[in-house]
């Protein structure tokens, strides 16, 4: 056993701790007033040691965030020194080089005192209602995007930093809004910092040194375990995406396995382009090492020692380690391909434990706006999901976003906000890519201008000319595409108006499949058939070779 | 021989079990009995149940004044997808809303986890023309036509059960209406669950899968309760026959019968009904509810006699304990938590040399291991038994004699040779790991509510509530703890202590600024219509039903609801003041804070009809016999082994005080208090336990 604890006192008190960054997870969940916290769990709690390294991370919310708040919280100590910090204090700030990546994300970190010491910190992330600036991924700079706050006391000493709160205030779109979320996330690290020190009050530590050692120590170990067992080697693979304009997104990435410990490089990808579909290395670092650890070791509860051995690198100035003022608020465009390049690279190793890619990597997103009769103006944002890559043992999940995991919302509920008709919301056909394992299905949404002005709709997708692809044999998902009155394309970065009476169908990516389609079981397929996922034409054509089915 | 009908019995189907209850308080008796479930044929066992209660008190069929029911036939029926053939009539175009639901994963970390079964496949769901707008006007004229072509075509698929659920149909249901009216003409022996009826709320794919549901477990239902019905009335059965809904009131075979889906949790009901009646009796304002039986536990707010209900329930989860995995309905239920943590919870060490106890359960079959059944695997029973919470010579009254050594066993082979530690430390984990995993649970669930659980009392029962109570309650701080008498079979009890209720719904969304008022009025006017009927049926006098109206409100823009009370009387454009500061208050009790400049608006519009609630006394008359047993010894965390006092409760009297560290031992449990509590036995032979902390 690790250290000082035994057994049974490491699995109390490391629930007590997961149980600490949780609470402070629903305090956040249920005080925020922003639907993307949410609708699509964008958010993250956790708790931290004094070096900076998580320790406990909450259990809902975006899985790669909480682990960034690490970087967050070192960057911090690099600018407030350890013994600068006083009870009372909050530090946030919203800058993607520093926090979760792009300005909409607010970050904060805050001391936990024990009997006087400094014994750990709080942290939280959350995606605020406005930040300001203007939306969209033909951006050029971040100045474009809004307001960026440096590392700055939200709180000293207990008390509220008004000057800050006021040139804040007056920079975004809904200062109520935005000051209420502030508050409710200062809360989630105040209720983090709470329930710490009822912890050690109740087991009688002293501080969290050697439990945050043990506790880290095993979750390193459980990551090396897993690593070792795998072959030594250098693992390639490299995929595209459609980009920004004529500037493809390439990524190149080489997984090294050498003895207990990995390192993704993405040398030899694009470089940084001139729009927002940049990301900056904590995006990368959060979404690389999210979907090896689901590979990897799935079950053991995350913090810093998950990390420890696994290196991500890119070099300065390509696509994922953009430099400043490089515009970023589309990043996801970039940052959930390295899913896909990373598990194309893992199928050589382990093709057994992977997804093929996934249509909603990157997730696509569209936002109608507009005046309804009264005048007023209305804005409604449509989450939908493409369909998950397929792996060795199911078909993939139609219409579940992969490696985010933003639900939907309720299609009567934008009805009855914004002067929109949804006509039709239905998988598509055929989109799945054919494999042993089908790739799960996109859909299509199909909205109406029901008012007598023309409506503005903003598309940030991707995967128009690059679908997602299959592995082992699988074949490619369907791509993703936008037409008005079914004739008029819409690409899938753009503003357009919608006309009164007018519809815009936009149709999500399908999953790659995985495996020979020729295996696909006869059942599965005669299924799939029935219940129109897959034409009598794909059928024949595409898994049975064009043989009778 | 007497024939006034004066005695009341509770039946719960469960699992495994049939529970009765039996009370006549007129007679003076109350007796409980069990007898193991019949699935293929629920009613035979509650037939043989209540014949057998009958001749052990003496009494008749025609004496029974009303018999309560609860069931978990629903709730199987889903969790087993064992449920009809059922057909979906929708809109075209957003026929998958239904398998599409709300696209998320419910494990992030599980690249292998399956889709949450449909209950109705794609060929089966089937788009008709025709759309209401959000507003309620028409945007196209019902396909008439084209849905009687469709319903034909399921019909000759071979459905059961139909379920229609159009878009926006909560606002307005003409289309729903005219479609249900078509159907029975042509298909006059189909059954119909319609969304308007089934749950006519805001969220399209809540209230499909509501109606689906409805359709699904319909036919068993029906089936189920036409023989009860017919069986009760050959054995002479002339009372009322009554079961209980999800949040703990009680409604007609009739009712039952058109809306099975809001029985999906009448069981678990009736604990927490069980709890609210002791909790009045004892005058106990702010209590959690702590049942612990054999797989799970429930924890449940009581509040002012009252517990929490919610208006959405999550059924049939693909994982018991992972919020996400099943289908969200819009029903009211009893707003409650439950956790893989039972007295058969199985303790094992994971890949990563920790200790792990539950959510895989010894059940019943084979059990723990002290049963002597077969089972093979220390589990919290055994641990509990070693530690001394349990007397082997006296577990179920002595019926059954535990098997010490077969524990000691186990726990050498599963978890002292991989932990290398010593058995009594393995036994003190186990115990501890459950009781800090039921902590968290319950902090998490008052937390969301921004409640702290210092602030509460705690009502244990459940067979392993009592032996659990104690460590629980001091690790949550809570001071004082009740543990009822009969704590195996309390909840039984909720059946005879529920009263009739409708809980209602009408959705119509607009700011407050700008509600038609007159609608809302006429509303809440046929919702209250509706529910008096029923529950003058039920024979509730006019004056006696107690209405309740609320409202899910929101600030416009924000994603979810809260629901608020509203004032009483005609609503009109006069009470919007009023009405925002009762959202006000409601927020900022839950979040502790309002915000400022954004308008409010309301999603549903809700009625909660009641009558009051029955009381009952169960007053026990303390047995003439010693209390004491030998002393022994027993493990509490921070004090170690103690030596503590054993009493037989049957034969404490009111007024009787004992410092802990004491064990009290009934038939179906037993409660070992430690040495900073100090037990009180109430009038109603509850024990009322004050917990000291330092500081």
């Amino acid at each position: 056993m690790t250290g000082k604890y035994d057994a049974i006192t490491l699995e109390i008190f490391w629930s007590r701790l997961i149980a600490v960054a949780d609470e402070a997870a629903t305090t956040l969940l249920r005080t925020a007033f922003s639907p993307i916290v949410r609708e699509s769990n964008d958010f993250a709690t956790c708790l931290l040691d004094v070096h900076g390294g998580t320790l406990a991370e909450c259990s809902g919310g975006i899985p790669a965030f909480a682990g960034l708040l690490g970087r967050t919280a070192r960057h911090f100590l690099r600018t407030f020194p350890i013994d600068s910090w006083s009870e009372g204090d909050c530090v946030i700030t919203n800058d993607p080089w520093i926090g979760t990546g792009h300005l909409p994300d607010v970050a904060m970190i805050a001391p936990i005192f024990h009997r006087g010491r400094l014994v750990a910190f709080s942290g939280s992330a959350a995606h605020t209602p406005d930040i300001g600036g203007s939306l969209g991924a033909q951006n050029k700079e971040i100045y474009e995007e809004g307001i960026c706050i440096p590392p700055m006391h939200f709180y000293r000493g207990g008390v509220r930093n008004d000057d800050l709160l006021r040139l804040f205030l007056n920079n975004v779109r809904f200062p109520d809004l935005m000051l209420g979320d502030l508050e409710a996330q200062a809360t989630a690290n105040e209720v983090c910092r709470r329930r710490t020190v009822d912890f050690l009050d109740d087991t009688g530590l002293d501080d969290l040194g050697d439990l945050a050692a043990a506790i880290q120590g095993m979750s390193e170990r459980a990551m090396r375990d897993a690593i070792r067992a795998l072959p030594d080697g250098v693992y390639r693979a490299a995929v595209d995406a459609d980009g920004f304009d004529d500037h493809p997104t390439h990524i190149a990435c080489a997984v090294t396995i050498a003895g207990d410990g990995m390192t993704v490089d993405y040398a030899g990808s694009s470089k940084q382009n001139g729009r927002a579909t940049n990301c900056t290395m904590n995006y990368t670092q959060a979404y690389s090492i999210y979907p090896i650890k689901c590979v990897l070791d799935p079950h053991t509860r995350r913090n810093e020692g998950s990390y420890r051995p696994v290196s991500i690198v890119a070099p300065e100035g390509a696509v994922m380690n953009a430099v400043r003022p490089s515009a970023v608020a589309a990043r996801h465009l970039t940052g959930h391909l390295l899913s896909c390049a990373i598990y194309q690279a893992l199928a050589q190793v382990v093709p057994d434990r992977i997804l093929a890619d996934s249509g909603g990597a990157p997730a696509l997103r569209a936002r109608i706006g507009g005046v309804n009769s009264e005048g007023e103006r209305f804005s409604a944002i449509l989450f939908a999901s493409a369909g998950m890559g397929a792996s060795s043992r199911f078909d993939g999940l139609s219409t579940t976003a992969f490696p985010t995991n933003s639900g939907a919302g309720s299609l009567e509920a934008l009805e009855a906000v914004g002067p929109i008709l949804f006509t039709r919301k239905e998988y598509r056909q055929d989109s799945g890519g054919a494999g042993e394992f089908r790739g799960g299905l996109g859909q299509v949404v199909e909205i109406e201008n029901l008012t007598t002005q023309p409506m503005q709709v903003m598309i940030i997708g991707d995967r128009e000319r690059h679908p997602a692809l299959g592995v082992a044999g699988g074949k490619p998902g369907a791509c993703a595409y936008a037409r008005i009155d079914g004739v008029t394309p819409v690409r899938l970065k753009s503003r357009t108006a919608l006309a009164p009476g007018s519809r815009i169908a936009i149709n999500f990516a399908g999953g790659g499949g995985y495996g020979d389609p020729c295996k696909r079981s006869a059942l599965a397929l005669a299924d799939d058939v029935r219940n129109g996922m897959v034409s009598e034409r794909a059928a024949r054509e595409d898994y049975r070779g064009g043989t009778a089915a | 021989m007497n024939t006034r009908r004066t005695a009341r019995i509770g039946v719960d189907i469960g699992g495994t079990f049939t529970d009765f209850v039996f009370h006549d308080e007129a007679r003076g008796i109350t007796r409980t009995g069990k007898r193991l479930t019949t699935p293929s044929e629920p009613s035979r066992a509650i037939i043989e149940g209540i014949e057998r209660l009958l001749s052990e008190t003496g009494s008749e069929a025609a004496q029974i004044h009303s018999i309560v029911h609860g069931t978990t036939l629903i709730t199987n029926t889903v969790l087993e997808r064992t449920g009809g053939k059922v057909g979906l009539i929708a809109n075209a175009g957003l026929t998958d809303t239904l398998e599409m639901g709300r696209e998320t994963r419910y494990d992030v970390d599980d690249l292998f986890q399956r889709a949450v079964p449909v209950i109705v496949p794609r060929y089966l769901r089937r788009g008709v023309a025709g759309r209401m707008l959000a507003d309620g006007s028409e945007r196209e004229p019902l396909d008439e036509e084209a849905l009687l072509k469709e319903v034909a075509f399921l019909v000759d698929e071979g459905i059961e059960a139909l379920a229609i659920c159009f878009m926006n149909a909560y606002r307005n249901p003409s289309h729903e209406r005219r479609a249900e009216q078509l159907v029975r003409e042509r298909f006059p022996e189909l059954l119909l669950s319609v969304s308007s009826s089934v749950a006519p709320e805001l969220r399209e794919y809540e209230r499909t899968n509501t109606a689906c549901v409805n359709a699904y477990v319909q036919p068993r239902v029906h089936g189920y309760l036409d023989r009860l019905t017919a069986d009760l009335e050959s054995l002479g059965f002339v009372g009322d026959l009554s079961i209980m809904l999800s949040g703990g009131g009680l409604t007609t075979i009739e009712e039952a019968k058109n809306f099975p889906v809001r029985l999906i949790e009448s069981g678990p009901a009736a604990g927490a009904m069980a709890a609210a009646h002791i909790a009045r009796q004892i005058g106990e304002d702010h209590l959690i509810s702590f049942d612990m039986g054999g797989t799970t536990a429930k924890m449940c707010l009581i509040e002012h006699g009252q517990p929490h209900v919610k208006h959405d329930f999550e059924a049939g989860r693909l994982e018991r304990f992972k919020q996400g995995s099943g289908l969200p309905l819009k029903v009211t239920v009893i707003d409650m938590i439950e956790i893989g943590a039972g007295g058969g919870s199985i303790a094992n060490v994971d890949a990563l040399g920790l200790m792990k106890v539950g959510p895989r359960s010894a059940s019943s079959v084979p059990g723990p291991v002290c049963y002597g059944r077969g089972g093979q695997e220390p589990t919290v029973t055994d641990a509990d038994l070693l530690l001394g919470y349990l007397n082997p010579a006296f577990f179920l009254g002595g019926e059954m004699t535990l098997q010490l050594d077969a524990v000691r066993d186990a726990f050498e082979r599963k978890l002292v040779a991989p932990l290398s530690i010593d058995v009594e430390t393995a036994a003190r984990g186990v115990q501890e790991i459950v009781n800090e995993s039921m902590a968290a649970a319950t902090r998490m669930h008052l937390a969301e509510k921004g409640k702290d659980p210092r602030d509460y009392a705690m009502l244990a029962f459940g067979g392993a509530g009592p032996v659990h109570a104690y460590g629980l309650a001091r690790l949550l701080k809570v001071r004082k703890l009740i543990v009822p008498m009969g704590a195996g079979v309390i909840s039984a009890f909720g059946f005879l202590v529920a009263a009739p209720a409708v809980d209602d719904a009408r959705g119509y969304l607009a700011p407050i600024g700008r509600v038609d008022w007159d609608q809302v009025e006429a509303l809440f006017r046929e919702m209250e219509e509706k529910a008096t009927a029923l529950l003058s049926s039920v024979g509730a006098g006019d004056g006696a039903i107690r209405f309740e109206r609320q409202a899910d409100m929101r600030y416009v823009g924000q994603g979810f609801e809260i629901t608020v009370p509203l004032p009483n009387g005609s609503l009109s454009v006069d009470m919007a003041p009023q009405i925002q500061s009762a959202f006000d208050e409601e927020y900022r009790r839950l979040f502790d804070r309002v915000v400022r400049g954004v308008p409010i608006e309301a999603v549903n519009w809700r009625l909660a009809a009641s009558v009051p609630a029955q009381s009952i006394s169960l007053v026990h008359a303390p047995i003439d016999a010693p209390a004491e047993r030998p002393a022994r010894e027993v493990y509490f965390p921070g004090a170690g082994r103690v030596l503590a006092r054993v009493f037989d409760r049957y034969a404490l009297r009111p007024g009787d005080v004992i410092a802990g560290p004491a064990v009290f031992e009934e038939r179906e449990s037993s409660f070992a208090v430690g040495p900073e509590g100090s037990v009180t036995v109430d009038d109603q032979s509850n024990l009322v336990v004050s917990i000291s902390y330092p500081n």
